[in-house]
């Protein structure tokens, strides 16, 4: 019998240190040790990945929508927006999770008009389930998206308002359950630039959104536009002395705030931008379900700058960027 | 007549086949390309994190795909923060296939910690681990260290029981058979507690496909049917050869108790292994005492023998050192399947013994298993089993 356990002993002892010798990859962890492995590398963060959603483009791209001019003098503009719910997306190295998207991705796009602006919206929803588009802001009953129930395979529905007031709001799907239908990704953002307009500046928008892939009603990943540590791996480029002005959206679900901190800085902070007069300057404010502001600031040093929710669990887990000051080349005064 | 026989065979054989046929037939219904009856919905991925182990500057979690399908491996995370990792050999699992994830982290002793794997389609596994404790490198130290444990625990207890066989050797028969029945108690109560331990494993740290408390009644019952077997054919034996019943018998008693020992080892080396310094030290004390309840049953089935003095020191060895070998096995290499596994061999092992002892009881008492000694000797030897093991 003793003999026999010896087997067994030394055999589960020395079983684990026989494997084959492969060539061995590195990778750096969050504090910057370099480790080095003989398998893969699960890693979030320093990995390039070929994610489908591009979170650079996002950052910059504004939708006008096709502009005309009606016979009263008012600005007309069109959006065709189209919804879907069989997108499977990358939304992480390695993990896949269902999108449900206006124009294909998660946010849908920016659309951008002027206070006074008529806009004609045309929704189209290819998905297999039922979805609407809830715009904040002021218009009619019957645009609210939310009684007006729009079916899915190729249902259509004309949103038509004026655009107003001026500010930064959000639009999303607004058909029960709702956290399902916003958590899966049916939200964007919709900006209404004053009639006067604001100070020339390198605009951007960051939607802040998680994605709870596991279904238990809790994140799995943060972010700031859609893909978890992105802008770590990729920093925004930004010219020192240029006004930055930052718009920002809130939609994370399940999360009772969530919130921006800038780092060597501070911002003036237009609580949904709706005031011309800031009402903070400070390096961090926090933000409830859909509440959203504009921010703006200048950096004077160049160097690398961290901006991330001080809600550290969400920056851990995703929610974490750099902004990448270079010296004064090509700015516009 | 030649015909006849023919004929007679090919209806053997295709009366033989004749049911296969409906069987493949069944399959195919059930299971064949466009068989509508069987539809469970979407396969799920599940993984297992086995064991998690805390070295320098690095959390290792060893995971097990224990799902029904392939998974890949995306994510590793420490208290629900994400972590760069590292997986060796590969991301990617197929069925029961393990892996070691590699989570570069400054971790605290003695502090709690939730070590999470997330696979591709974004669910989130996770184990809970207590308190933080560097992990056992087997070091030659750390091997004496668990030998004197062992010995402690399995061999000298063992030995100090075996000096009551002068004692037993002086009292009359239906002494004697209070004695017998009461190594009967003591080893119907060992055999309980080894199943509720491997359950208790199996629950805390087994995956669900593994069915743990179906792998200890099988492995239970196959070890009692294999040591039967085993142990009818060493009785045989016996009959021709040097070797006595009753030696057969307490050697059979010493092979039970040596395997529920190794599962006792494997205890105190894995409480020492995750570092509950307190509960192996109370697993120590309270094995070590009621061990030596064991030396009483081996004992008293070789109290009608002469010369027993160096069986009874091998028989004490084949009881005791196991403890050894499942210390080192439970502090270096544990794993909670070969563990569930060794607790069931020594239950079944152990049942065969009490139906070896019970029978021998039976035939010295013309087939009365009903007499006061009997019945107070299995009721005394629970009571004390339940005693010293309340130590625990
Ligand atoms: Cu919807």
């Amino acid at each position: 019998m003793i003999p026999v356990f010896m087997i067994f002993a030394f055999y589960f002892i020395f079983s684990e240190g026989i494997s084959a010798q492969q060539e061995d990859q590195t990778f750096v962890t969050h504090t910057g040790a370099v480790v080095k492995t003989s398998g893969e590398v699960l890693d979030p963060v320093y990995q390039v990945s070929e994610v489908e959603f591009d979170p650079d483009k996002y950052l910059r791209e504004f939708n006008y929508g096709r502009v005309s001019t009606l016979e009263n003098g008012q600005t007309l503009r069109e959006f065709t927006i189209i919804a879907e719910d069989d997108r499977v997306q990358e939304i992480s190295p390695g993990v896949f999770y269902n999108v449900w998207t206006f124009n294909g991705t998660v946010p849908g796009p920016t659309l951008r008009a002027t206070e006074g602006d008529l806009l004609k919206i045309n929704f189209i929803n290819n998905g297999s389930k039922e979805h609407t588009m809830h715009f904040h802001g002021i218009h009619p009953a019957e645009m609210d998206g939310v009684f007006e129930i729009v079916g899915g395979n190729g249902g259509r529905f004309t949103y038509e308002f004026e655009a107003g007031p001026a500010g930064v709001h959000p639009y999303h799907c607004h058909v029960m359950p709702l956290e399902e239908h916003i958590s899966h990704g049916l939200y964007g953002v919709f900006i209404v630039d004053p009639k006067e307009g604001r100070p020339a500046a390198d605009e951007m928008v960051m939607v802040l959104n998680g994605f709870d892939t596991d279904f238990d009603t809790e994140n799995n990943f943060y972010a700031a536009n859609t893909i978890p540590f992105y802008y770590q791996h990729h920093p925004i480029q930004i010219n020192k002395d240029e006004l930055i002005r930052v718009y920002v959206v809130n939609m994370v679900e399940f999360d009772p705030i969530n919130n921006l901190h800038l780092h060597g800085n501070l911002y003036q902070y237009y609580p949904t931008g709706t005031d011309i007069i800031p009402s903070e300057f400070t390096d961090m404010i926090t933000l409830s379900q859909t509440e959203r502001g504009i921010m703006e600031f200048k950096y004077q040093y160049p160097g690398k700058y961290l901006f991330h929710a001080h809600k550290v669990e969400f920056s851990e887990k995703g929610w974490v960027g750099i902004f990448l000051v270079k010296d004064n080349i090509g700015i516009k005064e | 007549m030649e015909l006849d026989n023919n004929k007679s065979k090919v209806k053997v054989v295709v009366s033989g086949i004749i049911p296969f046929f409906f069987i493949i037939l069944m399959m195919a219904y059930i299971f064949g390309p466009g068989a509508g009856l069987l539809d469970f919905g979407v396969a799920l991925p599940e993984i297992t994190i086995e064991k998690v182990d805390f070295i320098e500057s690095e959390i290792q979690a060893t995971i097990r795909n224990t799902g029904p399908i392939p998974v890949e491996i995306a994510m590793a995370d420490v208290n629900d923060r994400i972590q760069p990792s590292a997986i060796e050999p590969d991301r990617f699992l197929e069925r029961y296939e393990t892996a070691l994830v590699r989570i570069p982290f400054e971790w605290n002793e003695a502090e709690p910690y939730a070590i999470g794997i997330t696979v591709e389609d974004g669910t989130r596994f996770e184990k809970q681990i207590e308190a933080a404790a560097p992990a056992l490198e087997p070091t030659l130290d750390l091997a004496i260290f668990f030998a004197i444990i062992g010995t402690y625990v399995g061999i000298i207890p063992v030995m100090i029981g075996l000096l009551w066989l002068p004692f037993i050797k002086k009292i009359n028969k239906s002494k004697y058979h209070f004695f017998l029945a009461l190594t009967v108690g003591l080893l119907l109560f060992l055999g309980i507690d080894s199943i509720e331990e491997a359950i208790e494993v199996s629950k805390e740290n087994l995956a669900d496909v593994f069915n743990g408390i179906l792998l200890v009644a099988t492995v239970t019952a196959l070890s009692f049917l294999g040591l039967y077997y085993a142990g009818e054919k060493l009785l045989k034996k016996s009959e021709s050869s040097r070797l006595t019943k009753p030696v057969a018998i307490a050697l059979m008693i010493s092979i039970g108790i040596g395997l529920h020992n190794f599962g006792e080892g494997l205890a105190i080396g894995a409480a020492v292994g995750i570092g509950s310094i307190a509960f192996s030290t109370f697993l120590i004390v309270g094995f070590a005492l009621h061990n030596t309840t064991e030396g009483i049953a081996i004992a008293a089935p070789m109290s009608r023998e002469r010369k027993v003095i160096g069986k009874l020191a091998i028989m004490g060895m084949i009881a005791g050192s196991p403890a050894i070998f499942g210390a080192w096995v439970g502090g270096f290499v544990y794993s909670p399947f070969s563990s569930v596994v060794f607790l069931s061999i020594g239950a079944g092992a152990i049942f065969q013994v009490i139906i070896i002892i019970l029978n021998m009881i039976r035939v010295e008492c013309n087939n009365n298993l009903s007499s006061a000694a009997v019945v107070s000797g299995i009721s005394v030897g629970m009571v004390v089993m339940y005693l010293t093991g309340i130590l625990i």
